[in-house]
């Protein structure tokens, strides 16, 4: 078995201009891909992320600070789970619940280094 | 273990949040307040993503108290008048505000506002379900078939409105009181009626108003000033036409007449509903509309068929009615209660009182029943004449729809 990482990029949820019933609605969905992941027993981790961004870049550390309001996509928050190779988690990420409102899953394997 | 919300938990709680942080910051920070009881709602949604909490109400709650303290830096940096919190004494009262009963109160404070005579009728309906009921923008365009820049622009002149009348945050008392629960009537039954005369296609866009409106009626009957034989009576309306809304279409959203409707499909625990309410109602001394207007659609409750229609009882009622108010439409109706019981001469007669300009919109109607009289008595090209004149009038898709089946019908 090994560790991936699917990654969650897409707009901002404050700037979707969801109503509270599409927020609740979009968060039933979450916690049934939750549940289903952790019935599984293939979820090894998570967390969201807050849309405020501090980039430092370049050689002299320019620091810019952005809202997800300027940036077109944002990385939203991530999972970690154990499977058996890409597909497997291709599989997994089938009920990603923003597909919808434009959002991509990114899959990416963790790299084990050898002893 | 997957928690499971509510139904409409997050929408609901958007009216009630809004409510209490009115009360304590006024309604000058209306629109403040609702970005922050939003933008609550989008941290819930990020944050519950991986660790779901235990009490999601509990939760949502805390956050909106939380947002009390932001909400005052926030106004106060902006220099608007805010509250003093800085008390002991306030905030031990700002907690209070936070309790059920409060909530309760703050929420039909937010109703009575919606409903301010100053306000423009329709502006009403969208501030109440924005800032009551927690809809979108979207969400009350596409339940009002309006667009959402119209919505917009009621919703903007609603607020200024209240802004520039400097209207309070109170149930009026007393007199005020009697007349502003007649307008909060007319709101919630407005809303209603937007749901079940809908011709959206999606029957849980129309439920939900519907649904809207009735909590809100129970809200006004959980409160001892405003729990008024009236407000039973309206209730008992409400329950007794939306046991029916599954069978008012058909799967292809074509309009079922009550001869057509499918009676297996009427819930009943919802008629039981509203006879409760109705023995409230009674209690009173007064008769409204809403009393007649219920007591007219329990009689087609009571019917098991079409056939088995009381409609004597319902000519009695429609007679009150026009007692009450002496509206064309009442004895239009009084024309199809008499024409359904075969009294063709009488309903002749009534047809015959009648001026149609005086029904504005609803003039198809009498035409339609003018053709379905002259349909009884085989006189066809009355029939048809006067059904065409209906047709030209009707601006509703599914009741045209329903009138061009009938005359297909006719000249078969």
């Amino acid at each position: 078995m090994k560790e991936f990482m699917m990654i969650f990029v897409g707009a901002d949820y404050a700037d979707l201009g969801l109503s509270p019933e599409e927020l609740q609605s979009r968060m039933g969905k979450w916690f049934s891909w939750g549940d289903k992941m952790e019935k599984a027993g293939v979820l090894r981790g998570g967390n969201a992320l807050t849309p405020d961004i501090r980039r430092v870049s370049g050689e002299h550390r320019t620091v810019t600070d952005l809202t997800s309001a300027e940036v077109k996509e944002i990385v939203g928050g991530y999972y970690i789970v154990e499977a058996k190779d890409m597909d497997h988690v291709q599989e997994i990420a089938q009920d990603f619940p923003d597909y919808d409102l434009g959002g991509t899953v990114e899959i990416r394997e963790i790299m084990v280094f050898d002893e | 273990m997957e928690p499971k919300l509510i139904d409409h938990l997050f929408r609901h709680h958007y009216g009630k949040m809004v409510s209490v942080l009115v009360r304590i910051f006024g309604l000058a920070h209306l629109e403040t307040i609702e970005d922050a009881i939003q933008d609550t709602f989008i941290k819930a949604t990020i944050s519950w993503k991986n660790t779901p909490p235990e009490h999601p109400e509990a939760w949502l709650t805390q956050a909106a108290k939380n947002r009390v303290l932001d909400l005052f830096r926030k106004l106060k940096a902006a220099h608007k008048r805010v509250p003093n919190l800085t008390t002991g004494t306030e905030t031990i009262a700002i907690q209070e505000l936070f309790l059920d009963t409060e909530i309760e109160d703050s929420q039909l404070r937010m109703i009575f506002t919606a409903c301010h005579p100053r306000l423009n009728p329709k502006d009403r309906i969208s501030f109440a379900l924005k800032t009551v009921s927690g809809f979108s923008h979207k969400e009350i365009a596409a339940a009002l078939l309006t667009k959402e820049e119209t919505i917009k622009k009621r919703l903007s002149r609603a607020r200024t409105v209240i802004q520039r009348e400097g209207v309070s945050f109170k149930i009026p008392q007393g007199k005020a009181l009697s007349n502003r629960l007649n307008s909060v009537m007319e709101v919630l039954y407005l809303i209603f009626n937007e749901g079940f005369h809908s011709t959206k296609k999606e029957l849980l866009i129309r439920k939900e108003l519907c649904a809207e409106a009735m909590r809100l009626c129970q809200l006004l009957l959980t409160h001892k000033s405003t729990q008024t034989p009236k407000v039973y009576a309206l209730f008992a309306v409400m329950c007794f036409h939306a046991a029916r809304i599954d069978s008012k279409t058909n799967h292809d959203n074509e309009l079922m007449d009550l001869r057509h409707q499918n009676r297996s499909l009427w819930y009943f625990p919802l008629v039981a509903l509203g006879n409760t309410a109705m023995h409230k109602a009674v209690e009173g001394a007064d008769f409204s509309s809403y009393h007649y207007e219920a007591a007219i659609a329990a009689e087609h409750l009571k019917a098991s068929s079409f056939e088995k229609t009381n409609w004597k009882a319902i000519l009695k009622w429609y007679q009150h009615l026009y007692e009450l108010e002496p509206m064309s439409i009442y004895i239009l109706n009084m024309a199809v209660v008499q024409l359904q019981d075969k009294r063709f001469r009488e309903s002749y007669q009534l047809l015959q009182q009648l001026v149609p300009e005086t029904l504005g919109q609803r003039r198809y109607l009498y035409y339609a029943t003018l053709s379905d009289y002259y349909l009884t008595q085989e006189e066809y090209p009355n029939a048809i004449k006067y059904i065409d004149l209906a047709l030209d009038l009707v601006t509703n898709l599914q009741e045209k729809k329903y009138l061009e089946k009938k005359r297909v019908a006719m000249i078969l």
